[in-house]
């Protein structure tokens, strides 16, 4: 490596890196890509090679092609006559993974490993694996190939991109120098890598399991055990993800750092300023990464970062405060000042034992405070609104900066106030308002779970007082040769934040979400209420719920039509009375579990003719039945049936009352009622109703069966109780489904439809007996 | 004496007029000028009713008296019309039931132990057991009923029909089994209009669908002009050349009643009353239920009107041979509905009222309702319509009923499907009628539910095939814009709107007629 200092003139970088072999992780990511562009075509006559892991069935060469693939690298590329070429000579690739990382190849001169998780709230067992055991692994494999090679430690140079937040809570001035902190690093990895065994541990836990399973059972036992079990199952999972992120940050507070992803960044330091000691290190610390300000060109950013979602929000009018102070420093670096900086640094290596820190910030000389990057981003937003839907400009909220309790405070008040609606929703009875008052809620809830998670998140960089110095970064860059001050520039004092914010910055994060608005327009409001055409393939079925989804009634109501045609005026008033009493143990029953509800309702049938039943229902019934079946449902099975599709009908009411609409279906599975050798009914069943997840296997038997196609067949269903029917098949419809359903349904892109049911106004059991007959 | 029917033409003295609209009405101001044509105001009826039936029934006209048709062994069957008769439903006794005890009376006497009762409902929906019990009373219903020897016809019982041959047009005649095998079939009639009676009495009530096809359709209809007046309808011939085909099989007894115009009970009588002739009362009772109806929900509309049953008076009955007793019925029906009209006008309005023959008990759907003003209404004239060739017909009604699920369900989707792609009565006969015939869940519900037969609901649209090609323009005041849209037909929120919309037709200053019934009226317009 060519590295004898001149002051007089100095050499300029390229020139500095000529023949040298860097190595370089992290490429496929934002700051890495970046660097690799900047390297390939800045610095031609570095060869580098690049660490890249296998994703799926991707290969990490594929990778890398697929990476020189984008627009950015198409001048590159093009120099080097072609991606091929270029991977031949220059460009080397190495695979494999961090978690394991593979030997290294001979002859590296440099390492710069800006891999990391760049998540804030890793589960803590990653954040050490990535941040501690990734660099520990990677140190030893360079010390490996050297000893290899039987080259000295010094003879490489190894570039460390850490963050500037390794401060952690501290306040005021920092400077580019290790932090001061006396955690046992060993100790704290072998805590750090134990959780997650723990954890899991933990929450298989009779009572903790106990727990989650009541709640589910509560939640989806009306669709069956099953379903509940799935939650279950989905839900202590989550918890242990959840677990893991508390976990960390509870110990990263504990130890005066802001979360996980500080605290390990700042082990990693220590590992590297302990391999540093008979080394030749650097460490770069950038603050909060944006677009480019210049290069690759103006606006370049991949991916989400740090702010564009709070930014995306308060352009969508969905972020009515932030918990920060006006005065507030909130430190922005654009990508190509960090990797300009990094490639200086790594033109300059520093002495062997004593580590180089670099700060890239833009704090301490050219401050962004809360107050201007509110002011900018709402000036942008004035004058570029998102004009989503046909409803106009979003209306940008106006912050006060009242400080974090006052907006803790609005988000709990607002978290509380939509439990309990959504408590109260979960409880009312199913009707087009309340569906959209669920669509509503869920979409305010989503802007609640957002506003929890990024203002948790965020809170301590909002208030984090730090100025970070970069002195020796700026001497660095006054070392560089005139030219290169200008094509690897890193001098953060030079934005003008105003243009960067709303000229480079903003436009190039909102341009995604614009153009998804646009084809969103341009695809229109397609009929979202219409269910698919039916189709022509054969071998196919169409299953159906009766009650609410034929018919606009229950089974309560269909008990009572029976009873009460039997019954004598005066008797029927006390059935009724008696019934209404009845009704809150109904509603409990059928709450918890739809089967329980059945057999109370059908154990009122005791003591009645099953001929007599059926009688009244052909004689009295059938009317209305048949004048409680929603036209369009009719249309719907008549079309599955000219379609040459068989139909089949599914439902826990009992058998005589599907009397009229046997001429509908193929196949009719419902209710039986047990009845003794006399022909009366015992109050039982001849077997068990078929609810919930009974009716998905006797869905799946009769397909066996029937040699009948369920991915192509259909479903039609209302009740969250139907979810194991519908999930069945390929073309699930939910129709006016109750609020547990409707969410369901729109999270899975299932086809909704509102068959309505008839007005009628003729619903007395005499139509030719008016009462003003004799007036 | 009552008053015959007249032609008002509206000065500035006019008051504003009742216009019937669904479950509702309004008053309308017409422009000066318009002719408002009146029904007469209702005959004498007959002093005892009793003692009319026995008169009938034992000097019956062209026919022997009823007792010496009668004898022991013999198979008889008494034919009644249905529900969709008279208009409101007559207030118990129904004319119906009480003629049907005279005829077992004699029966009885006869010692003829093999009768039964059909009502002659054609393609029209079952009655329930209330409904029948109503048109034939208690007594009849209880000894007849449970024994099912009360039934409702069936046109779709392939074992119930029986094939008498063919017209000299080719024409099929198939009617009830159990009548074409009678010894003698009795028929018991309400003509409540011009149109009903005659052979369309059994030739219609009791045929199927195989038979009612050859008059039922576009082609007929347009033909007939009007089926009010069966001299010069080509269904009603076609109706004539079947009835005489079944007068070489059957020995049908006709009786046929007529009735008055008394239509509304109080204290809705103050609609068949002249506006300027209100008294205090009428004009309380209107404001009542123009106030009451404006607040009340639709249901509660519907129930007040639908329970209305008419007092009706009997005009007079004939009996004996269908042909003879038919032509003294005519002479009645048109002493009581006949207004002489003089010349056509270029626009015609009517007010299509809350109920026709297909939604006793039931609602009136956008379908029932063009088949109620322009088929029904429109068609109520002799010699020319009221309105001229390519002149413009203005309806009342708001179209917003809905349909009744268990009475029209092939009428939702005729709506849905049929009226979407097509509103030509000849194209959707030929392309949609013989789908919806045979259709097997249509004859399922018409069978064994309260469902109107599944072709029926394209007999409306013929009965509409007639005004639709004679006229240029149709707009319905007050209606649903979508359902207006869907029958191929204009919608306007008030009469000066409809006539400024049919001025492209008919000019700056039309001539205009509205005819104000019901009750039920006939223009003989000269």
């Amino acid at each position: 490596m060519p590295s004898s200092e001149s002051p007089s003139s100095p050499l300029s970088l390229a020139a500095r890196l000529e023949g040298s072999h860097v190595l370089l992780t992290g490429v496929t990511g934002f700051v890495g890509e970046a660097l690799l562009h900047l390297l390939l075509s800045e610095v031609p006559g570095c060869r580098t090679t690049v660490l890249v892991r296998a994703r799926g069935s991707q290969g990490a060469q594929a990778r890398v092609a697929a990476l020189l693939d984008k627009p950015i690298f198409a001048d590159v590329v093009e120099a080097a006559g072609g991606a091929e070429r270029l991977l031949a000579t220059t460009l080397g690739v190495l695979e494999g993974d961090l978690a394991a990382p593979p030997p290294l190849p001979d002859g590296l001169d440099a390492v710069v490993h800006c891999a990391g998780d760049v998540s804030f709230d890793p589960p803590v067992d990653q954040g050490f694996a990535t941040n501690v055991v990734g660099t520990r692994d990677l140190l030893a494999r360079i010390d490996e190939a050297l000893a290899r090679e039987g080259r000295a430690p010094d003879t490489l140079h190894y570039v460390h991109v850490s963050t500037a937040y390794v401060a952690g809570r501290r306040r005021g001035h920092v400077a580019e120098a290790p932090v001061e902190h006396d955690v046992d690093l060993a100790a704290e990895l072998d805590w750090g890598l134990s959780q997650r065994a723990d954890v899991e541990r933990r929450s298989r836990a009779a009572e903790h399991l106990t727990k989650a399973r009541r709640r589910a059972e509560r939640e989806h036992g009306r669709a069956g055990l099953l379903t509940a079990a799935r939650a279950t199952e989905a839900a202590r999972r989550a918890w242990v993800s959840e677990e893991l992120v508390r976990i960390g940050s509870e110990r990263a507070r504990s130890l005066g750092w802001t979360d996980c992803y500080t605290f390990t960044k700042a082990l990693g330091e220590r590992v590297v300023e302990g391999w540093a000691g008979t080394h030749r290190a650097s460490i770069v610390r950038p603050s909060i990464i944006e677009s480019a300000l210049v290069r690759p060109h103006p606006g370049w950013i991949e991916g989400f970062k740090m702010a564009e979602p709070l930014i995306l929000a308060y352009g969508r009018g969905e972020l009515p405060e932030f918990p920060a102070a006006v005065d507030t420093i909130v430190d922005i670096v654009p990508v190509d000042h960090v990797v300009a900086a990094l490639v200086a640094v790594l033109a300059h290596p520093p002495p062997p034992g004593a580590p180089a820190y670099f700060h890239v910030t833009s704090g301490d000389r050219n401050p962004l405070t809360f107050g201007v990057l509110y002011a900018e981003v709402r000036g942008y937003f004035e004058r570029h609104p998102f004009t989503t839907g046909d409803r106009g400009a979003a209306r940008l909220p106006e912050w006060r900066f009242p400080g974090a309790p006052a907006v803790e405070r609005l988000l709990t008040t607002s978290e509380r106030a939509h439990r309990a609606a959504d408590y109260v929703l979960g409880h009312a009875p199913r009707s087009d308002r309340t569906r959209e008052l669920a669509r509503r809620l869920d979409q305010q809830g989503r802007r609640l779970a957002f506003l929890r998670r990024y203002l948790d998140l965020y809170h301590e960089y909002a208030q984090a007082e730090l100025r970070f110095s970069d002195r020796s970064t700026v001497g660095l860059l006054e070392s560089l040769a005139p030219e290169d001050r200008e094509r690897f520039a890193f001098d953060t004092a030079v934005i003008d934040w105003g243009v960067y914010l709303q000229e480079i910055h903003c436009p190039a994060v909102t341009e995604p979400v614009r153009a998804m608005d646009e084809l969103r327009r341009a695809r229109g409001r397609t009929a979202r209420t219409r269910a698919r055409e039916v189709g022509e393939q054969p071998g196919t079925a169409a299953f159906f719920d009766m009650d609410g989804t034929l018919l606009s009634s229950n089974v309560i109501e269909t008990y009572l039509w029976m009873r009460l045609r039997e019954l004598p005026a005066g008797a029927r008033f006390a059935e009724l009375a008696r019934i209404a009493a009845k009704v809150p143990a109904l509603v409990q029953a059928d709450r918890r579990q739809r089967s329980d509800f059945l057999r109370t309702v059908y154990r009122e049938y005791a003591g009645a003719r099953l001929a007599d039943l059926e009688q009244v229902v052909d004689e009295e019934l059938a009317a209305h039945v048949v004048s409680r079946l929603s036209p369009d449902a009719v249309r719907r099975i008549r079309q599955h049936r000219a379609a040459g599709q068989r139909t089949v009908l599914i439902t826990g009411a009992i058998a005589p009352l599907t009397r009229p609409l046997a001429p509908l279906f193929d196949h009719i599975e419902a209710a039986r009622l047990a009845v003794d050798e006399r022909g009366v009914c015992t109050g039982h069943l001849a077997g068990s109703p078929l609810v919930g997840e009974s009716r998905a296997a006797f869905l799946h038997s009769w397909a066996a069966e029937h040699d009948v196609d369920l991915a192509a067949s259909f479903a039609y269903a209302d009740s969250h109780s139907d979810l194991p029917l519908l999930a069945a098949v390929g073309n699930p419809v939910a129709v006016r489904p109750d609020v547990a359903l409707f969410r369901h349904a729109r999270r899975q892109h299932w086809t909704i439809v509102d068959w309505t049911s008839p007005p009628s106004s003729v619903r007395s059991l005499n139509p030719a007996g008016g009462s003003g007959g004799a007036r | 004496m009552s008053r015959p029917g007249f032609v008002l033409e509206v000065d500035d003295r006019t008051p504003p007029l009742v216009v019937h609209e669904g479950l509702g009405f309004r008053l309308e101001r017409f422009p000066l000028g318009t002719r408002v044509v009146y029904p007469p105001e209702s005959l004498p009826v007959v002093p005892d009713v009793d003692e009319a039936i026995r008169e009938a029934l034992l000097h019956p006209v062209d026919a022997d008296p009823l007792p010496t048709l009668l004898h022991s062994g013999m198979r008889l069957t008494i034919a009644f019309d249905d529900l969709s008769l008279p208009l409101p439903p007559m207030r118990a006794p129904d004319i119906r039931g009480r003629i049907i005890e005279h005829v077992l009376g004699l029966a009885a006497d006869a010692g003829v132990d093999d009768v039964a009762l059909v009502a002659a409902n054609a393609l029209h929906r079952r009655m329930t057991p209330a409904e029948l019990r109503h048109i034939v009373g208690e007594r009849v219903f209880r000894s007849f009923h449970p024994q099912g020897l009360l039934t409702n016809f069936d046109a779709e019982d392939p074992d119930g029909l029986a094939h008498l041959g063919t017209t000299e047009h080719g024409e099929d005649v198939e009617i009830s089994r159990r009548a074409a095998e009678s010894d003698l079939v009795v028929y018991v009639n309400v003509n409540l209009v011009a149109m009903d009676g005659g052979h369309k009495s059994v030739g219609i009530g009791l045929a199927s669908y195989r038979s009612l096809r050859h008059h039922h359709n576009a082609h007929t209809m347009v033909q007939s002009r009007s089926f009010m007046d069966h001299t010069r309808s080509a269904m009603h011939h076609s109706a004539w050349r079947m009835g005489r085909v079944i007068k070489e099989h059957v020995r049908v007894f006709q009786i046929e009643t007529t009735l008055d115009n008394d239509v509304f009970p109080r204290p809705y009588d103050f609609f068949q009353k002249r506006e300027w002739e209100w008294s205090v009362r009428d004009q309380a009772s209107m404001l009542a239920a123009k106030r009451g109806l404006a607040v009340a929900p639709q249901r509660l509309r519907h129930r007040v009107f639908h329970d209305l049953r008419s007092g009706y008076g009997l005009t007079g009955i004939s009996a004996g041979e269908v042909e003879a007793v038919h032509a003294q019925t005519l002479e009645r029906v048109h002493r009581q509905q006949l207004v002489e009209v003089q010349g056509q006008s270029d626009v015609l309005v009517l007010g299509v009222p809350y109920l026709g023959p297909y939604n006793v008990n039931s609602s009136m759907n956008p379908v029932l309702a063009t088949c109620m003003g322009l088929g029904y209404y429109f068609n109520s004239y002799l010699h020319q319509p009221v309105v001229r060739r390519g002149g413009a017909v203005i309806l009342y009604h708001p179209l917003d009923e809905g349909f009744h699920q268990l009475h029209h369900p092939s009428y939702v989707d005729f709506y849905e499907e049929v009226l979407a792609e097509s509103t030509d009565p000849a194209v959707i006969g030929q392309k949609y009628e013989r789908q919806f015939a045979e259709d097997e869940w249509y004859r399922h519900l018409y069978r064994t539910s309260h469902a109107y037969h599944g072709v029926h609901p394209f007999y409306m649209w013929y009965w509409a095939a007639h005004a639709m090609d004679h006229v240029g323009d149709v707009i319905w005041v007050g209606a649903d814009r979508r359902a207006a849209t869907r029958l191929g037909f204009r919608a306007a929120s008030t009469l000066a709107d409809a006539l400024e919309m049919a001025s492209g037709t008919v000019g700056r200053s039309p001539t205009i007629t509205y005819l104000r019934n019901p009750p039920q009226l006939l223009a003989d317009v000269r």
